[in-house]
């Protein structure tokens, strides 16, 4: 499964590679693709959004559940301590894994009208992510299935109520997680950071 | 019913309270790669945590004042790879830590080496950060 992810991962790398060499202007504002007449799905909220009111605050939860704290010396490890403890982990993480689908709703909009980019010339214009992702939707796709992946050892982790398999798992999601902003959010934030 | 939802609520809180802020961003949009900064003081505190691990240290000032610096490391198992061990956050240990400051918060950092007091040197930089040699 490991290399399954991997190929995706590189399959999805090379695709954007490919369109960033196809075109290089500057793109018009954003504008979603119309939707199917036939999808009953109704996007309320940008990718941004869900991933800062969805994604993000859930994968917190799932990250903090099991750390150690060393306060002077003394460490204190944390970890879910109870049923109703592994059941709210279990929670979050089910929403990070099913908040992948919402993000593969193809026309869903990057950010809500006129947003900018939250850091100019670091992070890509909201039509900027927008035409990388019409360019190489499969490329996305992936990503957002490599993020449900990185969840399944989480998920499995959390039933087995094993908190150190936990703790590792978290590794993978934020790996996948910045697989994907690299490519389709901060692509030029390596060498920005470099050329400063 | 009330005390259930009180509970879990309860429990939510207590996993929610006490964590940085964590929304994710490229290092370039939280940390200036102009400012580096060398940081020689107290560390109190070590979350070992994900997707990163946070260093809290005490840095005395030429005016005499402390001042509490927060040093974004990379995650856990980055750490472990470059040597880094729970066990090396000892009581009062003095280190020295070279780091990129924060745009908006300058008591904010982001490491890139940790030498502890006996000499040994730690990679502790996350993605994304510049191509200074630190991982070298």
């Amino acid at each position: 499964m490991k290399c399954v992810r991997h190929r995706h991962a590189a399959a999805a790398v090379v695709l954007v590679a490919a369109s960033l060499l196809a075109g290089c202007t500057t793109p018009a504002p954003e504008q979603p693709p119309p939707a199917a007449a036939d999808t009953p799905y109704r996007p309320v909220a940008s990718i941004r959004e869900v991933m800062n009111s969805v994604i993000d605050p859930s994968a917190d939860v799932v990250w903090n559940s099991v750390k150690t704290v060393i306060d002077h010396g003394r460490p204190t490890d944390h970890a879910p301590a109870n049923d109703q403890e592994w059941a709210e982990v279990r929670r979050h993480a089910l929403i990070v894994s099913e908040g992948a689908n919402l993000l593969m709703m193809p026309t869903r909009p990057v950010a809500p009208p006129g947003a900018p980019s939250l850091a100019p010339g670091v992070e890509l214009k909201p039509e900027e992510v927008r035409a990388l992702i019409d360019k190489n939707r499969a490329g996305w796709n992936l990503f957002a299935n490599a993020l449900q992946d990185s969840l399944t050892p989480a998920l499995a982790a959390i039933d087995a109520k094993d908190s150190q398999a936990l703790f590792a798992a978290g590794d993978k999601i934020d790996t996948t997680c910045e697989n994907c902003h690299q490519v389709f959010w901060y692509p030029n934030a390596g060498k920005l950071a470099s050329a400063r | 019913m009330k005390t259930k939802i009180f509970l879990v609520l309860l429990a939510a809180g207590a996993l929610c309270a006490v964590q940085p802020a964590q929304a994710h961003h490229a290092f370039a949009a939280e940390y200036d790669a102009t400012k580096p900064v060398t940081l020689t003081g107290i560390v109190t505190k070590m979350e070992w945590a994900n997707p990163h691990g946070w260093i809290y240290m005490d840095v005395k000032q030429p005016d005499g004042t402390v001042k509490h610096w927060t040093i974004e490391t990379a995650g856990p198992s980055q750490l472990s790879r470059h040597g880094l061990k729970k066990a090396d956050f000892v009581d009062g240990m003095s280190a020295v830590v070279k780091a990129y400051q924060g745009i908006k918060d300058p008591a904010l950092a982001n490491g890139r080496t940790l030498v502890l007091k006996d000499g040994r040197s730690f990679y502790i930089g996350s993605v994304g950060g510049p191509n200074d040699g630190a991982d070298l």
